[in-house]
């Protein structure tokens, strides 16, 4: 009989691994920046291009979510091939600068960002703002109904009209913030109501498409979110509500980046960064997310209320730090 | 364990004479590897929740959120196991033993699951509309994909029975329904309990889907848990609760399922004579309609619809080729690399019967409970601590392919081994064949459909892989299922759409050979 189909699947396995072996060691001389990306796949890859057509050193992105990068640097340690690590949200990389895993930043780029929303011993710096609001459908919720404060969502008036992210960052933040404006009391009595009168959404996105398509009256998310949608369909029949005089509602956090430790081509990385919030690095942010950009040069989406209107709580994402209280207390009440 | 072959008969008593010798080294090795290799997982769920001590395992698990979890995850077990099993021997009995109209087509339609991926039909269903999110989408949504799994082998079986044994029993006075539960039923038991238990494994584990869908399992909130968490010690310890369900499952399956019967004696078995359907045949033909429509036809005209949807924007055609091209190497990698394992493994166990290869061999069938994530965390741990030259390529992405869908090439493959007498290959030897040549010409050759049929099974599982192929790839790999995922997440369902289409493309291929072959084997 014949031996034919082994031969083949031998060689073939063979040429598989020796192909696969090579193929994790394959670049080498010219400088190749590894970004491990844990913000909106499309944001990172953005501002990854346009310093490509800027520098001419490439840049190769690792996706994934902020927090499952961030313990990736953690398990990788001095062998980290990343270079340069953006997230979403502050703790992520506040974690990593508590285990030592960074490197500092410049300090001709971090003066050029407000220090409220650099690291405080430099190892890490705001790329972007985020605001949270209220996204709400005003064929569900009219405008005198809205409102005044993030804390009143949660009563029963609000059953079955309030979506929420229990799983975000943002919302964690959220939390945090609440605990250190209102007390840890007053939260869980927050988080009891959300629990028992809204409905949870895997994420933002899909939140504020309910909100949109009329399936949920409001959501708690982050302007952007809104923002995107209308870019993508030109019109929106859904509302901005922004909570003022310090509300958590209306929070302000802080999308970041830092330099890592163990990154091979350091000087590189750092240009990097400095690019991030030079106006065509924050441009090219911007092109794909609707944030509030850091360098006050740059302009803001006209959509979006202008950050000097804005009356966020006066907490820093620093002051924020990594909301293990907040996710303890989401926790204890069986939100998360 | 899973095996599904336990209603043939033990392997023939020559077999046994072999006990006593050893496997030769090159054979040791595969062993061996696959019996390292797979403990690595286990090991690193059981230590990471050892390490954090009994407090904070308990404070961790013993709160309302993890009770939701285990409630909703045994509903979704339950409930798509039981209707998978039912709607399995249903269709199985109607092929195989009744006068249904159209067959043959039939056939084709019924596997045509296998083809698309529970996370693409979720993604048509959602982009219809919100009503299909929580457990009752789930429920359908799971039932429909995994029936098959069920199906196909009870049919199998079903095929295979000798129908001289209903006959008698219907001689002995039973009527034909009593008949077929006191006898035909118990001869099914194991096929249909073995394969129930592969769908309610797979419960554990799905992530894609029911992320879609919104129904937060075990699984689902590893991952989010993960996110939130700059650790891996509340992955490790949701995942053994996975471990303990699954150990319980496979305790279920066991003491259900009772011992094996086995025909004995040579000849062909008699065939049944079939069931006219009378009246039902119309019901029933409905029925089959409504399955397919439900099942396939609305979630490919829905991907369909986007398709075309994602054209008039904007088609990133060299970005789809490099991603198809590296599912491809990818899958294929994979189900060589499985079966290339597999294949050794179940050599050893079968031919030899040594203790460590029979607890190698079962391993892999234990890590069906843990979630890609984990395997994946595990691997990028060990491959860091001692072999940082592997890390974020792609050959240890393949062993965690090969871990995490090994089982689908071992099952078939052991099970054909233990066909193939040694007997054959003894004969081969005193006529002057070499050891190898004598498996290469005489054993080879009987279990190749087993390695195909394996090869295939790999294959589609790992073109639908997703979390192992983003925490453990190479930089900057882009895959169909993770291209998907990162258009899906944020509900681009035009962007999404043309990876799903070619995912359910490639795996239709080998689907439709498989069961076209098949179709082919039974009208000869």
């Amino acid at each position: 009989m014949n031996t034919r189909p082994l031969n083949v699947v031998a060689r073939l396995a063979a040429a598989t691994l020796v192909g696969t072996l090579l193929a994790g060691h394959a670049m080498a001389d010219p400088v190749t920046l590894t970004l491990y990306n844990g913000q909106h796949e499309a944001t990172g890859v953005a501002v990854a291009k346009a310093f490509e057509e800027k520098t001419g050193i490439k840049v190769q992105i690792r996706k994934g979510g902020g927090g499952q990068l961030a313990n990736q640097i953690t398990v990788e340690g001095e062998r980290s091939p990343a270079d340069i690590i953006y997230t979403e949200e502050a703790p992520p990389l506040i974690k990593l600068a508590q285990d030592g895993l960074l490197a500092k930043v410049d300090d001709a780029t971090l003066a050029q960002v407000d220090p409220r929303y650099v690291d405080d011993n430099g190892y890490w710096l705001g790329i972007t703002l985020r605001a949270r609001v209220m996204a709400y459908n005003p064929d569900l919720v009219s405008e005198e109904d809205l409102p005044e404060s993030a804390r009143d969502v949660a009563g029963p008036e609000w059953q079955g009209k309030i979506a929420f992210v229990p799983s975000s960052g943002e919302f964690l933040g959220h939390t945090a913030a609440m605990i250190k404006l209102d007390g840890r009391e007053a939260t869980e009595e927050w988080l009891i109501g959300l629990k028992a009168f809204g409905g949870t959404y895997m994420n933002n996105v899909t939140a504020m498409k309910a909100v949109e398509n009329g399936e949920v009256g409001a959501a708690l998310v982050n302007s952007y979110y809104w923002a995107a949608l209308h870019k993508e369909k030109g019109q929106l029949k859904s509302k901005l509500h922004y909570f003022s005089n310090g509300d958590a509602g209306g929070l302000v956090s802080v999308s970041g980046a830092a330099v890592v430790k163990a990154s091979k081509h350091p000087k590189e990385a750092q240009q990097f960064l400095a690019f991030m919030i030079s106006e065509e690095g924050q441009k090219a942010v911007l092109s794909k997310s609707a944030e509030y950009p850091v360098n006050p040069n740059v302009a803001a989406d006209p959509l979006l209320k202008p950050f000097d209107e804005l009356q966020p709580p006066q907490l820093t994402p620093a002051q924020i730090g990594l909301a293990e209280d907040a996710l303890e207390l989401e926790r204890e009440v069986g939100l998360n | 364990m899973l095996n599904q072959a336990s209603v043939l008969a033990e392997a023939p008593v020559s077999g046994r004479a072999r006990v006593a010798r050893r496997p030769p080294i090159w054979l040791q090795l595969p062993v061996l590897l696959v019996g390292i290799v797979a403990a690595l997982p286990l090991l690193f769920v059981i230590v990471r929740t050892w390490e954090s001590g009994w407090q904070s395992a308990w404070r961790l698990l013993w709160r309302p959120f993890v009770g939701g979890l285990l409630v909703n995850t045994l509903m979704l077990l339950v409930l798509v196991t039981a209707l998978c099993a039912v709607i399995g021997l249903a269709l199985a009995w109607c092929m195989e033993r009744s006068d249904l109209r159209g067959r043959r087509y039939w056939n084709v339609l019924l596997c045509l699951p296998f083809a698309i991926p529970a996370f693409v039909s979720s993604f048509t269903w959602i982009s219809i509309g919100p009503e299909f999110e929580g457990l009752g989408g789930a429920v359908m949504i799971m039932t429909l994909s995994k029936y098959p799994v069920v199906y196909l082998p009870v049919a199998a079986a079903l095929r295979s029975l000798d129908a001289s044994l209903e006959e008698s029993a219907r001689m002995l006075g039973y009527d034909r329904r009593t008949a077929f539960w006191r006898v035909t039923f118990p001869l099914l038991k194991p096929t249909l309990l073995g394969t129930s238990l592969l769908v309610a494994l797979h419960m554990l584990i799905e992530f894609a889907a029911l992320s879609i869908l919104r129904f937060q399992t075990f699984t689902t909130a590893i991952y989010q848990q993960f996110e939130l968490e700059f650790s891996s010690t509340q992955a490790a310890m949701l995942s053994a609760v996975l471990l303990a369900m699954c150990l319980v499952l496979l305790w279920m399956e066991i003491r259900l399922r009772g011992r094996g019967f086995a025909r004995i004696g040579q000849g062909v078995a008699r065939k049944p004579a079939s069931v006219s359907l009378g009246r039902w045949q119309w019901v029933v033909q409905a029925m089959l309609l409504a399955l397919v429509t439900v099942g396939c036809v609305i979630p490919l005209v829905m991907l369909g619809y986007w398709v075309a949807e994602g054209t008039s924007a904007s088609f990133p055609l060299a970005r789809i080729g490099e991603t198809l091209g590296a599912s491809l190497y990818l899958s294929l990698g994979g189900a060589l690399l499985s079966c290339a394992l597999a294949l050794p493994v179940g050599f050893v166990v079968v031919r030899y019967k040594g203790r460590f290869a029979q607890a190698a061999e079962r391993l892999p069938y234990l890590l069906q409970a843990v979630p890609g994530l984990v395997v994946a965390l595990s691997l990028v741990f060990v491959a860091l601590s001692y072999v940082p030259a592997l890390y974020q390529t792609t050959l240890l992405l393949l062993v965690a392919y090969a871990l995490l869908f090994m089982p689908m090439a071992q099952a078939p493959i052991r099970t054909a081994l233990e066909k193939a007498s040694p007997q054959l290959e003894e004969a081969a030897r005193t006529l002057g064949c070499k050891p190898l040549t004598a498996f290469l010409k005489v054993t080879l050759p009987i279990v190749f459909p087993a390695i195909a049929a394996g090869f295939v099974l790999v294959f589609l599982d790992t073109l639908k892989e997703l979390t192992a192929t983003l925490v453990l790839g190479p930089t900057g790999l882009d895959t169909l299922a993770t291209a998907f995922w990162s258009h899906t997440t944020v509900l681009e369902y035009a962007a999404a759409a043309p990876y799903a289409a070619l995912i359910v493309l490639v795996s239709g291929l080998p689907v439709y050979l498989m069961t076209a072959r098949k179709v082919r084997r039974r009208l000869d």
